[in-house]
């Protein structure tokens, strides 16, 4: 029992030496600052993966025009890219997870220069593509050219950049963001997260959280389709208890299925039903002795 | 109260583990079942993801619905992020696993493992795919009286028809195919899912006027809220046991921990098998070394006998890592349904006349509720997701790079590959009025596809899973037939739009990484280990022939605990 309270608090005197830690290291500027490059660059994967559509507006409404960056997405997707996988110690909390959002901005740039080469990019590369992407805490526009803030990536259209992307899905090479002992990714991670999973974020109810990174039972959301700018856009009513939405269970005049009154017809041919009342299925013989593989069946 | 010895020690409360625990508790052996997440919904763990909480449980008094339903709240970000295969620490990204190009293996940790998120689906496999692949050692009749045993204490039934199941029952009749009434399905053919949720109140008919808040006790069963991707806490204010989905959370660990004679420890992610060997002889296992996730300490634990119950990646990841004997077909085999989305847009008016309403409200219902199968080729079901989710199954990724990119002229659908940027808002802004079918085909186990380990490529569990998956000429065609189905009955229903993903290989349903026949005998105890068993999809011999795994894993997982109590006890 002694050994385990010493245990105990041991564990708590660790935790708390290593938190504090993480504090350090993120005052340090070793923790979830973001380069400017990686920032620009998931500005415009953001905007080329759910764009502002003005011309929506006339289509579907004025509702559909604000995209992602609207509502900060490319900001949440480096959190969550840098947050998404973690070196396993305990105690390090976020520090000790493994950043890959700027190594990804990084082969985004490679995967735009070799569409370059290719000459497969649709438009020409424009500077001011990427400046307009600068928000209000940005460097001015000369530093960030001066600087290497703005990559290839950023100068491109919105379409050419999809196509980058796609390049990406192509590599087969490896890269290591930390060091060779602790992790590799192979770079078809990059496509599922800042495609995939940037359109999952959006179109969930992500944007309604005070603060998504808040542990979970200190999260609050409105479940309010106003809340959410995506819902709008989709219609999604928000979460619910429950929907009176029962027809019934098909059924047939002969089968076991289903049985009672017949809410409508599907299929008159065979008298297949949707009906009031639920049966079950049959527990029936089989015979399988007919069975013919009906493509190719190479095995071992 | 961990103790240092047990009969039986069970790895993984997975959708498996619990089955073969709860037998051999029934026969009075002693159960220890370690996993490597978080036990939600328990008393010994009000805040799992924040916090170390006690240590075990092993009482069904510590379940609680009140808890479920706060930690599942069916939002689906927030429960994808917090159920996926992960450690409890909510600060702490995911454990990774290498997968190639950029499909994913989607899989949870916690008690009840991807049985949390798992839809319900309870389907029988194929029997052909037992009796006639030449992949299993026994026959589907061995498995029948577990089926009926697995099915009951799951309460699978016929899943209720609103009306995205009406719209593609409609279209499948109109396709030409003919309605399934049977448990053991041998002929093409739709059916609606057999569903291990139990079935909505009857208050719940759309004639039935109902206005209340669909909360227990005033409705009982399932309420048609979707989110059983989400966990599924529904409904709203019922004790544990009663909700409604049956997860092997809520349908096997509370009548394994009523024996008396099981104890549940989470977040304990083993790393070794312990092992002794007479010398000239076969090893034989004696306990397993685990590390607590939250604290990073190890111990290790004896038993008579050890199940591994890991799941398809991590149970041969710890043969593997354990160093037990080589075997060739450790790991070997995988199978993952290689899969498809096939997405369905309707116009209004179409729909009003099909469905008498001109939207589909895939959010409404069951999540897949109607099916068809295609014994030999594999099966489709009808999907509704949250937009989230729907976004990034049907128009997220890809293996033909974005649509824009792609000619469909001369095929059944009018885009097809990754959809990004003003195609994917025009779409999505249609989302009440899509239906999404998956395709799941039936994939054969080959041995380059599996799970090996490489030094340097590790976690603080030891190397990781790297995954390999690449499907045969066969698979492909299976796939391709199944999307031509898919396309043609969301066509005959009536819709103007059909779209296809072409995904990339993505590991849903996972399995035959450790088959009965190859690794592990009819019984499931390994051939080169002495009393180590393995009850969990990766004895699969085969994919089932397409149907989902999970009443067949059971089964078997069932069938096994039976088994080790007459081999060992």
């Amino acid at each position: 029992m002694v050994t385990s309270r010493i245990g105990d608090w041991l564990a708590v005197a660790w935790q708390t030496l290593t938190s504090i830690g993480g504090l350090l290291l993120e005052f340090a500027g070793i923790g979830p600052d973001v380069d400017p490059h990686t920032r620009v660059t998931f500005r415009a994967i953001a905007d080329a993966v759910v764009p502002e559509t003005p011309g929506l507006a006339e289509e579907l409404g004025p509702e559909h025009v604000p995209g992602g960056l609207a509502v900060d997405l490319d900001e949440f997707t480096v959190t969550y890219v840098d947050d998404g996988f973690q070196l396993g110690l305990p105690h390090l909390g976020p520090q000790g997870n493994i950043p890959i959002a700027d190594p990804i901005a990084h082969l985004l740039d490679s995967a735009a220069l070799t569409l370059l080469e290719r000459e497969d990019n649709e438009r020409e590369p424009d500077l001011d593509r990427a400046l307009s992407l600068l928000g209000p805490d940005d460097p001015s526009p000369a530093a960030v050219e001066e600087d290497g803030i703005v990559g290839p990536f950023a100068k491109l259209s919105r379409r050419d950049r999809l196509r980058a992307i796609a390049i990406v899905d192509e590599f087969d090479v490896e890269f290591a963001p930390t060091d060779d002992d602790l992790l590799e990714l192979d770079a078809g991670l990059v496509g599922q997260l800042v495609i995939g999973f940037m359109e999952m974020i959006y179109y969930s109810e992500w944007q309604g959280y005070d603060e998504f990174t808040q542990p979970p039972s200190r999260r609050v959301h409105p479940n309010d389709r106003s809340a959410v700018q995506s819902w709008r856009q989709t219609g999604f009513p928000g979460f619910a208890n429950g929907y009176a939405a029962l027809r019934g269970y098909v059924g047939t005049a002969e089968s076991p299925l289903g049985d009672g009154d017949t809410w409508a017809t599907v299929d008159e041919t065979a008298d297949v039903r949707i009906v009031r009342e639920s049966g079950a299925f049959r527990e029936n013989e089989y015979d399988t002795s007919g069975y013919v593989e009906p493509f190719p069946a190479e095995s071992g | 109260m961990v103790e240092d010895s047990y009969d039986a020690v069970v790895v993984g409360a997975g959708g498996d583990g619990p089955v073969t625990a709860w037998k051999l508790a029934e026969a009075g052996l002693s159960v220890l079942v370690l996993e490597a997440g978080p036990f939600y919904g328990n008393e010994q763990w009000p805040r799992p993801n924040e916090e170390p909480g006690g240590e075990a449980s092993s009482s069904p008094e510590d379940l609680s619905g009140d808890l479920l339903d706060e930690q599942f709240t069916t939002r689906e970000f927030e429960m994808i992020t917090k159920l996926v295969f992960g450690p409890a620490d909510h600060e702490r990204g995911f454990w990774f696993r290498k997968f190639p190009g950029d499909g994913a293996i989607l899989q949870c940790a916690g008690v009840g493992g991807t049985t949390l998120h798992y839809t319900g689906c309870h389907p029988r496999a194929y029997p052909a795919s037992i009796d006639e692949q030449g992949h299993w050692p026994i026959e589907y009749a061995d498995l029948i009286p577990y089926y009926q045993e697995v099915e009951e204490m799951c309460d699978v039934t016929p899943a209720p028809v609103t009306a995205k199941e009406e719209l593609f029952f409609r279209g499948a009749a109109d396709a030409g195919w003919d309605l399934i009434e049977d448990l053991n399905v041998t002929e093409p053919g739709y059916r609606p899912q057999p569903n291990a949720i139990r079935q909505p109140d009857e208050k719940l008919h759309v004639d039935a006027g109902y206005d209340g808040d669909f909360t227990y006790p005033d409705v009982e069963g399932d309420t048609l809220a979707l989110g059983n991707i989400a966990g599924n806490p529904h409904p709203r204010g019922a004790p544990y046991e009663e909700k409604s989905k049956r997860a092997s959370n809520v349908s096997f660990v509370p009548p394994a921990l009523r024996t008396g004679n099981v104890t549940i420890r989470p977040n304990a992610f083993v790393t070794d098998v312990i092992t002794v060997t007479p010398r000239g002889d076969t090893p034989t296992a004696i306990g397993v070394e685990f590390r607590d996730t939250w604290s990073g300490s190890v111990e290790q634990v004896d038993s008579d006998v050890v199940v591994l119950a890991a799941g398809a990646i991590e149970t041969p990841r710890l043969w593997l890592n354990a160093d037990l004997p080589a075997n060739e077909w450790v790991g070997r085999g995988l199978t993952i349904h290689f899969g498809d989305n096939v997405m369905g847009l309707w116009d209004p008016d179409d729909l009003d006349e099909t469905i008498g309403s001109d939207t589909i409200d895939q959010h409404e219902g069951q999540d897949i509720a109607a099916r068809f199968d295609y014994p030999g080729v594999g099966m489709l079901q009808t999907v509704g997701t949250a937009p989230g989710i729907g976004a990034i199954l049907g128009f997220g990724a890809s293996a033909s790079g974005f649509a824009f990119q792609n000619d469909t002229a001369g095929e059944p659908w009018d885009t097809i590959g990754r959809l990004a940027g003003t195609e994917l808002k025009r779409l999505l802004s249609d989302y009440r009025r899509m239906l999404q079918i998956l395709v799941v085909s039936d994939d054969r186990p080959h041995q380059r596809n599996g799970v090996t380990v490489a030094p340097g490529a590790a976690d603080e569990h030891g190397p990781i899973p790297i995954v390999n998956y690449e499907p045969s000429e066969g698979d492909r065609q299976r796939r391709d037939e199944l999307a031509r189905i898919a396309a043609d009955i969301l066509r005959e229903a009536g819709a103007s739009h059909v779209h296809r993903s072409d995904s990339p290989p993505t590991a849903l349903h996972v399995h035959s990484t450790m088959r009965m026949g190859k690794v592990v005998d009819e019984a499931c105890e390994a051939y080169d280990v002495n009393r180590l068993f393995v009850a969990d999809h990766s004895v699969l011999a085969n994919g089932v022939g397409g149907a989902n795994p999970t009443n067949t894993g059971q089964a078997l997982a069932a069938r096994t605990g039976e088994k080790i109590v007459e081999r060992h006890f």
